[in-house]
């Protein structure tokens, strides 16, 4: 029987292009051409956001041509005799707030629109240096600034290959709903309150946000530096270890990339999950609102499809000889998305006054009366909404006046909610776990048009992806069944700093104990 | 009405580092042509980030230890958020509330007599921008400048006339090159300063609102422009005016002062930690290997050759002008074993006119203290005699060999054996039967005729006592 070469997993075909199975040309031209069939028209400026409904639109940048090139360079390596890597010709993609060297670099902003960087992103080049051939950049947020790719100013804008009626998440949107199509096995992502983990869940793939300094960030178009990770997203576990195991480590361009030895990702996950203690914490199943009108915040239960997801997941785990502690305080948990609002519109702010039409991007094009009229009409014609709100907020809590209102008092919350894990992981203390288990999304994708718009509403949709932000430590979004509508939800494993090993163990325990289960089987819409 | 002046300077010095603050770059690009010593980085293109030189921040605390300031073990960037073109990334990384130091103070010797103490409020590490040029109704923007490490440092308003924030900056300009840390050229903005001044009356005990000058580029311009805007400021007072916190701009060229922009207002420039770099952790291993590394200072030494060496003042303080200078004057004192005072006789009469004449520092001298000591012994010895060993300075310095072989080599050694000295008298006097005859017949005036012939025959090395009691004798007898 012969495979489907796009719906191999970076794991099999590394595996069969180093035995000489297929050429990474073959397994390159094989997955450009379901591209094509699937995809349908990049985004683009201008462009339409309803064309082609019922395709994916994953991409802005196709590079088929440099992809075909770096495969016939994997396949010269193997005709030599020499190593052509761990990744030797599995194709990803790259979320477009990276920088490739000689490719449009855009963020998925106007005001980048002209902007072919000179050099290539750290974790790019190593997966590169690892056999990784690039098949483009995929589409996301305007400057990640979402978490639907609504906002993207090429469009359309990214679907759910599960049903391209909804919103893949985001915002690394076009990653997530490039994996889910098998256009690549892998992609590289993004993450500052959710941004890998949400469009994973959404989108029915594995998603890994490292710890902060596990992956370089150097390349990587920053949004919130103090926040922002760089991380894989994948298929399944074994294909997300694979891929941070070629990115870890220290940069000599990142001082922020921690210098401690890489571990062995692969050769951990078989160890399964016997006595290793996983949380359930009530402050996980539950979200916090703000009234749109008062202000007021009020709770509300998850929806009982995702509670009964991470349910499963608690007595499957537990079935493989997993601890299961209940009842875990994570008491900071609900002032995650206020702090987050306040910290990362600071640092937003400031990472986006570069762009101010002088060296690079965009410019307008209308007379100008001065230096100020430049600056204000360039950014002004080249942000979108969603930028804009970003800075006009960063800009008001940062002012000197109000910083220690807003700013200061976010950072102490960072700090408890910091806190917060430490307590439950340290080894020594009442819980001493391994793992905090959680849903990742309070629910599934939502329709295209349902949330975008109210800025609010969508940013609480991150409330129990970004404490892991907040803290720094690593966390997963597995696939973890489907709903009734067909939908996929998504549960959540957070660990302590450097953990990644162990995230990936229960992951995997999960997803063998899982296989046979019938929502295994079911493919997205667009590769039925 | 008599007044008080109070002067802060702000001044900016650029490290010396190798590479600039936070990315590979060679830090110096003077003589470059513009935007070609620049790289993804120190440019803040999309997706760069800064990694941070330890060099700067070692230069930076021995700065800090010098001044007696306070260093922080732990300290922090932060980023200052504002637009101009020539700022790429619309913030300079920069220290805020948690600088790497704080306090401290220099003492300023003035040539009156006093010591003015100035104390330091401020110290700390930050990446300079790039330059904007106009021109022809263009702007230019030159990068190269862009991540060049620097310590901002600021006074407290403790300075009281022009000539004091001339003496401060002549003493820390001193202090840097002694130090290694900058090469402190004014005119190169290794050393930039603004002056803040306002005006009070005699005795009164607030501050008055003050201006900044800015755009001064030499020592002498401090002065004038300080000057300048004192009498500019008295002017406006007696005429009823207020002073208004202006910036100024100094122009050199019509030694004029103009308005810049009006300062009604601070600016905020939002400042939070810079996310992209760790806090400076300086421990206590760390510190203590760039401290090792701290010279005595100038002024201390200066007060050291004083006691010590029993040198005036005025003598000291030449000697340790520079640090090169004052070390070759103690390795020459301890090579010489004599009189120190006869040794900064040589050093700053002859020596240093080698010095200017060559553009050489002490230090990079053929003529080693070693040599020096030599010279001036074989001086003291009488071997030779002062002229000659003058020019065994200049002789050393261009052939590199010791003094000892070139009096050697070149036959320089005095004549001073009386046989041999009262064989050539004894033959010019044969030679001049009537010159002998005059001056017995009483023209004693003509001595010294005989003596220059005598120094002719030598090529001057005869001893010019031993040759005039010959000269006596013979003639006389």
């Amino acid at each position: 029987m012969t495979d489907y070469i796009p719906a191999l997993s970076a794991h099999e075909i590394a595996r069969k292009v180093r035995r000489g199975e297929y050429t990474a040309r073959q397994v390159t031209e094989a997955v450009l051409a379901h591209i094509a069939r699937v995809d349908g028209c990049p985004g683009q400026l201008d462009g339409d956001p309803n064309a082609e409904p019922d395709r994916v639109h994953a991409f802005i940048t196709l590079t088929a041509e440099r992809a075909l090139a770096q495969a016939d360079a994997v396949d010269a390596k193997i005709a030599a005799g020499e190593d052509p890597g761990p990744l030797a010709g599995v194709p990803f993609t790259v979320k477009d707030i990276f920088t490739v060297k000689g490719t449009l670099s855009s963020a998925a902003s106007r005001i980048l629109e002209n902007f072919i960087a000179p050099y290539t992103a750290t974790p790019v080049a190593r997966l590169e240096a690892a056999g990784g051939v690039i098949l483009g950049k995929v589409n996301l947020d305007e400057f990640t600034f979402g978490s639907s790719n609504e906002s993207s100013a090429y469009q359309p804008s990214p679907r759910n290959p599960w049903n391209p009626a909804r919103v893949p998440g985001g915002s690394s949107g076009g990653s997530a709903a490039a994996v889910a199509a098998w256009e690549g096995a892998l992609s590289l992502g993004t993450d500052t309150a959710g941004s890998i983990r949400q469009p994973a869940a959404f989108c029915g793939v594995v998603g890994l946000k490292p710890t902060y300094g596990r992956v370089s960030r150097y390349g990587l178009i920053a949004f919130g530096s103090s926040l922002d990770t760089t991380g894989s997203l994948a298929r399944n576990v074994t294909d997300a270890a694979l891929m941070l195991q070629a990115m870890a480590g220290a940069d000599p361009h990142d001082g922020t990339a921690v210098t401690l030895p890489v571990p062995d990702y692969l050769a951990a996950l078989p160890r399964g999950v016997e006595g290793l203690r996983i949380g359930l914490s009530p402050d996980y199943f539950r979200i916090t609102y703000p009234d749109p009108q008062s202000g007021e915040l009020y709770e509300e239960p998850l929806p009982d499809e995702i509670r009964a997801a991470v349910m499963h997941a608690a007595e499957v785990l537990a079935a493989q000889g997993a601890e299961i502690v209940e009842d875990v305080p994570m008491p900071h948990t609900r002032y995650g998305i206020p702090a987050y609002f306040v910290i990362s519109r600071v640092e937003a702010a400031s990472n986006l006054h570069r762009f101010d039409g002088v060296k690079y991007g965009y410019r307008t094009p209308q007379k100008v009366r001065d230096l100020h009229e430049m600056y204000r009409k360039s950014r002004g014609e080249g942000f979108g909404l969603q930028p804009k709100l970003r800075i006009l907020m960063g800009m008001y809590v940062s002012a000197a006046q109000y910083s220690a209102q807003y700013y200061n008092r976010a950072l102490k919350i960072r700090t408890l909610i910091r806190r917060d894990f430490e307590a439950v992981f340290d080894p020594q203390g009442a819980y001493r776990l391994d793992a905090l288990l959680t849903p990742t999304t309070p629910t599934p994708a939502f329709p295209i048009g349902g949330v975008y718009g109210d800025s609010v509403l969508m940013q609480y949709a991150d409330q129990l992806t970004v404490a892991a932000n907040h803290a720094g430590i690593p966390g997963i979004s597995l696939p973890g069944g489907l709903n009734a509508e067909g939908l996929p939800l998504g549960i959540q494993l957070l660990g302590p700093d450097f953990s990644e090993s162990t995230l990936f163990r229960i992951g995997y325990a999960y997803e063998q104990a899982t296989a046979e289960e019938a929502w295994r089987a079911t493919r997205p819409l667009v590769v039925r | 009405m008599e007044y008080e002046i109070i002067i802060g300077l702000e001044t900016h010095i650029q490290l010396n580092t190798t590479t600039k603050i936070f990315c590979s770059c060679k830090a110096d690009s003077w003589g470059e042509a513009p935007n070609t010593n620049i790289c993804p980085v120190c440019v803040g293109l999309p997706g760069v980030l800064p990694v941070l030189n330890r060099s700067a921040v070692e230069k930076a605390v021995l700065l800090a230890a010098a001044m007696q300031a306070e260093i922080r073990p732990l300290s922090y960037f932060d980023r200052k958020n504002y637009f101009y073109p020539d700022l790429p990334k619309g913030y300079q990384i920069s220290q805020y509330d948690r600088s790497l130091a704080y306090g401290g103070h220099l003492e300023v010797p003035m040539p009156e007599g006093y010591v003015r103490r100035v104390r330091i409020h401020k110290l700390h590490i930050e990446e300079d921008a790039g330059k904007t040029k106009n021109e022809n109704g263009r702007r230019l923007i030159d990068f190269n400048r862009c991540g060049v490490p620097l310590i901002e440092m600021v006074t407290a308003p403790d300075i009281r006339t022009a000539d004091e924030a001339a003496q401060y900056l002549i003493r820390l300009r001193q202090l840097l090159r002694w130090l290694g840390i900058s090469e402190a050229d004014m005119e190169k903005g290794h050393l930039r300063c603004d002056a803040n001044v306002s005006i009070r009356p005699l005795g009164a005990d607030y501050l008055n609102p003050k201006t900044e000058i800015k755009n001064v580029n030499s020592i002498d311009a401090v002065r004038t422009a300080i000057e300048a805007e004192v009498k500019r400021q008295s002017r406006e007072v007696e005429s009823g005016g207020k002073v208004k916190p202006w910036t100024l701009s100094w122009d050199e060229d019509s030694g004029r002062l103009s308005k810049m922009r009006s300062k009604e207002t601070e600016a905020d420039y939002r400042y939070f930690r810079e996310p992209d770099l760790l806090p400076i952790r300086l421990d206590e291993a760390w510190r203590q290997s760039i401290l090792a590394e701290l010279p005595e200072l100038p002024l201390a030494r200066r007060a050291r050759f004083m006691g010590q060496y029993g040198l005036l003042e005025y003598d000291a303080d030449l000697l340790t002008g520079e640090r090169s200078l004052s070390d070759y004057f103690e390795q020459t004192v301890q090579a010489y074993q004599g009189d120190p005072k006869r040794v900064a006789n040589w050093l700053l009469n002859d020596v240093m006119r080698m010095l200017n004449e060559r553009g050489k520092t002490a230090g990079a001298l053929n003529l080693t203290p070693q040599y020096l000591a030599e010279i001036i012994r074989l001086v003291d010895e009488g071997t030779v005699n002062t002229p000659t060993g003058k020019a065994l300075l200049e002789k050393t310095e261009s052939t590199e060999k010791s003094p000892r072989e070139i009096v050697a080599s070149e036959k320089l050694a005095r004549v001073s054996d009386t046989a041999a000295l009262r064989q050539m008298c004894e033959k010019i006097l044969a030679e001049n039967p009537e010159q002998v005859a005059r001056y017995r017949s009483g023209k004693i005036g003509l001595i010294g005729w005989f003596m220059g012939q005598v120094m002719q025959a030598t090529r001057g090395k005869a001893d010019p006592k031993a040759t005039r009691e010959l000269l006596q004798e013979l003639l006389d007898g």
